[in-house]
């Protein structure tokens, strides 16, 4: 989900013209800094997706099939026929989604009946998993690829650091470049487990309907995610702080409040009900709407990410990991646009899937990428235009998807005829 | 986080908990409190609490180099070792290379 934290002009009583004029101002001002947090969000996307796409070249393990599934796909796909391959998959995308859906329900319900606390230590939690567990995984599996000795004691004092360190960058407060990085890298983590265990074309079809369940879950009345937000609407309070990720630290305007570290971890700490931050006192305020949508729908990613289940229960838990919420801030400058981690994770997958499992190899791979980076502009128009939180997977996902399979079955084949005939175009 | 938005004292408040942080085996965090505050403490015109930034920035700084100090050595030595220590080093090793030492 995409938000962009948008300081529209508080709704007060000025003259028709001069209201227009200053609309239209804001409408270029929006679309201007529009293309700068495009920008923005480029480089943590591709960094995530280099990082995922590097590991799967490199270290094998995460493109071996161990016979290990999660317990949300039992369906193997190695079977005899086609037609059974393909009803597995189905079944098992079936089941995942409907895992998800039950999950984003459960989170709606818990928000709904102020259960913060669990929200919260279910959150630290899943970061606590993935911070100390899958890097661990993940070390080790970079350890033996390159053939190198590593000793318990400093491996220890590694994880240690690296997952202390990244809890107090995502839960409470560090340099913001940390705190990105941190962040970047757990969505790789968690698109690298995802590769591994989800099966290919219940991996492809999974996305795909997630896609949809996102369009649908965002736009729809009646959509959890919807229904999220405007609960929080209601009670004026920022969601909490969960699988963000945001372009700069934004700070919102309170003449009243001086506190904003305080405020910064307090956010970052529990979805209480904060003096309001609200840049303009209209509670459609875009910091709003985004606090709302962002972390429903990243919550919500997580519920999707989270039930994978083989030896990690908590996989979900990983993604509802809390980033500290950045404050917004007064000037137009720093503005700036915010990304669930889901969407992070999701991008990340299909271009790993695709590196992995693709006969083209670079050439779709660099193709999905491409489309991914076309989508999420194309989202990011969008949001410039309407102002309110859309959806980022549906439009990169799906083109995504149609790069994927055009490029493999059409393009590469074509490439490799006319290398074989020596006819260059 | 911007440290550029926070009052004196939240930025004395913040150092001061990294410094005492990086005390649980935590060189990492020393590290990420001199980078951080490395600007604050010695490249910008001085206000109250500045010194005692800079101290918390220096001894943060020297106990980062302490421990950096001891893994070297320690890493140089378990990798050369190693092979040598037969069952302790393997009881040691998180993994172990394929093929000959």
């Amino acid at each position: 989900c995409l938000r962009a934290l948008n300081g529209q002009p508080p709704a007060a009583p000025t003259p028709r013209v001069v209201e227009r004029e200053e609309e239209e101002e804001d409408e270029e001002l929006t679309l201007k800094y529009g293309a700068k947090h495009v920008i923005m969000l480029f480089v943590p996307v591709t960094l995530c997706m280099v990082v995922v796409v590097a590991t799967i070249k490199s270290v094998s393990f995460y493109t071996q099939n161990d016979g290990q599934r999660l317990i949300y796909t039992p369906f193997p796909e190695d079977t005899d026929t086609v037609g059974q391959r393909a009803l597995n998959s189905i079944l098992n995308a079936t089941i995942m989604i409907t895992v998800i859906i039950v999950m984003t329900l459960v989170l709606v319900m818990l928000y709904k009946y102020r259960c913060y606390k669990v929200i919260q230590g279910w959150l630290f939690l899943s970061s606590l998993l993935l911070l100390f567990f899958f890097s661990y995984i993940y070390l080790k599996e970079v350890f033996k690829t390159y053939n190198l000795a590593m000793d318990y004691i400093t491996l220890a004092i590694i994880i240690w650091n690296f997952g202390v360190v990244g809890m107090m960058c995502i839960h409470w407060k560090g340099p913001l470049r940390l705190q990105q990085a941190y962040l970047i890298m757990i969505s790789a983590l968690m698109a690298l487990v995802f590769i591994k265990y989800l099966p290919e074309w219940t991996a492809w079809l999974i996305l795909a309907v997630i896609s949809v369940y996102d369009l649908l879950a965002v736009l729809c009345p009646k959509g959890p995610l919807r229904i999220l937000v405007e609960t929080a609407q209601e009670r004026n309070e920022p969601i909490f702080p969960a699988l963000i990720y945001s372009s700069t630290m934004v700070w919102l305007v309170n003449m009243a409040d001086t506190d904003r570290p305080n405020r910064n971890s307090t956010e970052a700490a529990s979805p209480q009900q904060e003096p309001q931050e609200v840049a303009s006192p209209v509670p459609s305020s875009p910091s709003q709407d985004d606090g709302g949508f962002t972390q429903s729908w990243v919550s919500q990613q997580e519920h999707r990410l989270g039930p994978l289940q083989s030896t990690e229960e908590t996989r979900r838990e990983i993604q509802q990991m809390p980033s500290a919420r950045p404050p917004v801030e007064e000037d137009d400058e720093e503005r700036g646009v915010k990304l669930g981690l889901g969407d992070f994770i999701f991008y990340s997958m299909l271009v790993g899937k695709a590196s992995a499992t693709a006969s083209g190899d670079w050439n779709t791979t660099l193709a999905c990428f491409v489309a991914i980076l076309i989508g999420l502009c194309l989202t990011l128009l969008l949001l410039a235009i309407f102002k309110k939180a859309l959806p980022a997977l549906p439009i990169s996902i799906f083109f995504g998807l149609v790069f994927y399979f055009a490029t493999d079955n059409l393009v590469r084949p074509f490439m490799d005829k006319l290398a074989l005939h020596q006819f260059y175009i | 986080m911007n440290l550029e938005r926070l009052p004196n004292e939240e930025k004395l408040s913040l150092c001061r908990k990294y410094y005492l942080g990086g005390f649980a085996f935590l060189p990492f965090l020393w590290l990420v409190n001199v980078v951080w505050f490395f600007r604050e403490a010695f490249l910008k015109p001085s206000y109250t609490e500045q010194l005692q930034i800079k101290a918390y920035v220096k001894r943060s700084a020297l106990g980062l180099l302490l421990w950096v100090a001891v893994l070297t050595t320690w890493i140089t030595i378990y990798q050369h070792f190693r092979a040598e220590w037969g069952e302790v080093g393997d009881y040691l090793s998180f993994t172990i290379p394929l093929g000959i030492p």
